[in-house]
């Protein structure tokens, strides 16, 4: 049938249609040739409209198969702009190209790069191109040696150098005999905040700090279990500030007054005979016998001490020296 | 920066003079970092490979002393055993499994203004994915005032 279901939508009677067993042409005595009317393209709908030609409304009206043709969707490609790498030179300046952190884009970078994993082990690799596993993935485009070389070189001039006369560790210990520990925490939150950088560790050697005998048992005392005494390490954590400046004041604070603390003396801090850690003798009685009986006490009861007494009792009571004489029977 | 103060009824201006004088700016000395140690953990060890092997580059340019720089072979595995299904099949379960790598490096006598400079370069080009730890070691002098109090000498 010649009338096509699109023609009753111009019949001048409206919707109704009726179909007829000859065609339009014969219907009306083969006079009138009813020509398919197809949609007109913009150069024609241009070009009848600067000769005086009013344009016309044309929905509904089929598209010729030569405007079909013509239509750019699976044209587009093949007539798409090459991709940028191909115009690249091996010897162009690649930071120039790419200078900051930015989402792989594969028509810019000229590697051939694959990525991916197949199920069957007869694909190919997928490549760059519409490649999601490249997009997701950091890339370090933008921090190529040369460019690394580039900052480094320019960021040179912010830097200092260390002391000269700091290089081992001892003479930064004497000089320096205070270490200030702090933490910093980078998060990709939205925050910059992170409450575990408040903690302040303060470290020294108690060596450092100019204390009497005295002082020194009371300040040891008073640490409990800060001091190391095998190292000699004083180690003071300070976290009951919320801000690190707080608790960095308050460390200073405490050494202050451990120091202080130290040097007083209270009224029932005075030790009896029985309350002292060695065993000590005002310096008006002392004697040979006092003083091998002080390093016994001392320093511990070893082959040559308890040697050494013996022989200052001996001397002292007075007594003759042992001869051992085999008993002979 | 000086401010000028404009009120409406008596237009006061400063001159140049005075605004120099307020804008002198106090030395302050530099820091010194017996230590700084830096800990990188990530999902992905080739993202965490190639980010450590930039902040090893960087300091060699800078001139930073790297004492030690590596990472455990193995990365920190926690896993979870769910329930496969929503309702009963108590024996048949999913396990899921997190992967954290690490990577340590030690940087070793650095003062605050190279501190400074090499960490913000390194951390403004941090990756998405890693984390970073610094553990700052300053050395410092001892209080000017921690000497003997006058009476007990």
């Amino acid at each position: 049938m010649e009338i096509s279901m699109r023609g009753w939508r111009l019949s001048p009677i409206g919707c109704r249609y009726f179909s007829t067993s000859q065609t339009g042409s014969a219907r009306f005595g083969g006079e009138r040739k009813v020509e398919k009317e197809f949609r007109k393209d913009a150069a024609t709908i241009l070009e009848e409209e600067k000769n005086g030609v009013f344009r016309v409304l044309d929905i509904g009206k089929p598209v010729s198969s030569s405007m079909r043709k013509e239509t750019p969707r699976r044209q587009s490609l093949a007539r798409c702009a090459p991709p940028r790498h191909s115009t690249m030179k091996p010897d162009q300046d690649w930071g120039n190209v790419w200078p900051a952190a930015r989402t792989f884009h594969p028509a810019v970078v000229p590697l051939p790069v694959r990525q991916g994993v197949t199920q069957i082990k007869k694909q190919v690799i997928p490549s760059k191109y519409a490649n999601t596993e490249l997009l997701k993935i950091p890339n370090f485009l933008h921090l190529t040696p040369p460019a690394v070389a580039k900052h480094c070189s320019a960021l040179k001039k912010y830097c200092t150098q260390w002391p000269a006369g700091l290089d081992t560790e001892e003479d930064v210990d004497r000089h320096f005999p205070v270490q200030v520990i702090t933490s910093d925490y980078l998060n990709s939150s939205s925050s910059v905040r992170d409450r575990r950088s408040r903690v302040v560790t303060l470290r020294f050697k108690l060596s450092s700090l100019d204390l009497d005998h005295h002082a020194r048992d009371k300040i040891i005392r008073l640490l409990g279990d800060r001091y190391d005494e095998v190292e000699d390490l004083v180690s003071l954590t300070t976290d009951r500030c919320p801000y690190r400046g707080q608790n960095l004041d308050y460390s200073k604070y405490l050494i202050t007054a451990l120091y202080f603390e130290s040097w007083k003396t209270e009224p029932w801090e005075n030790k009896d005979h029985l309350d002292r850690e060695s065993y000590e003798v005002p310096e008006a009685e002392i004697n040979a016998l006092q003083q091998a009986l002080k390093k016994v006490l001392n320093s511990g009861e070893d082959e040559q001490t308890l040697r050494e007494y013996k022989e200052a009792a001996r001397k002292h009571l007075s007594l003759p020296a042992q001869d051992i004489n085999p008993i002979c029977v | 920066m000086f401010r000028m103060l404009i009120s409406p009824l008596n237009q006061i201006r400063t001159c140049s003079s005075v605004a120099s004088a307020v804008n002198t700016k106090v030395p302050v000395p530099d820091k010194l970092f017996k230590k700084i140690d830096i800990e990188l953990r990530a999902h992905e060890p080739a993202v965490l490979k190639s980010y450590s092997w930039f902040m090893n580059a960087s300091a060699k340019e800078l001139d930073v002393n790297v004492e030690k720089s590596y990472a455990p072979e193995e990365p920190h595995k926690e896993r979870k055993t769910l329930l496969r299904s929503a309702h009963v099949h108590k024996k048949h379960r999913v396990q899921y499994e997190y992967r954290t790598y690490y990577h340590f490096i030690t940087l070793k006598h650095l003062t605050g203004s190279t501190a400074d400079t090499y960490l913000e370069y390194v951390q403004r080009n941090l990756p998405e994915g890693v984390s970073m730890k610094v553990i700052k070691t300053e050395i410092q002098k001892h209080l000017p005032h921690l000497k003997p109090p006058p009476t007990s000498q």
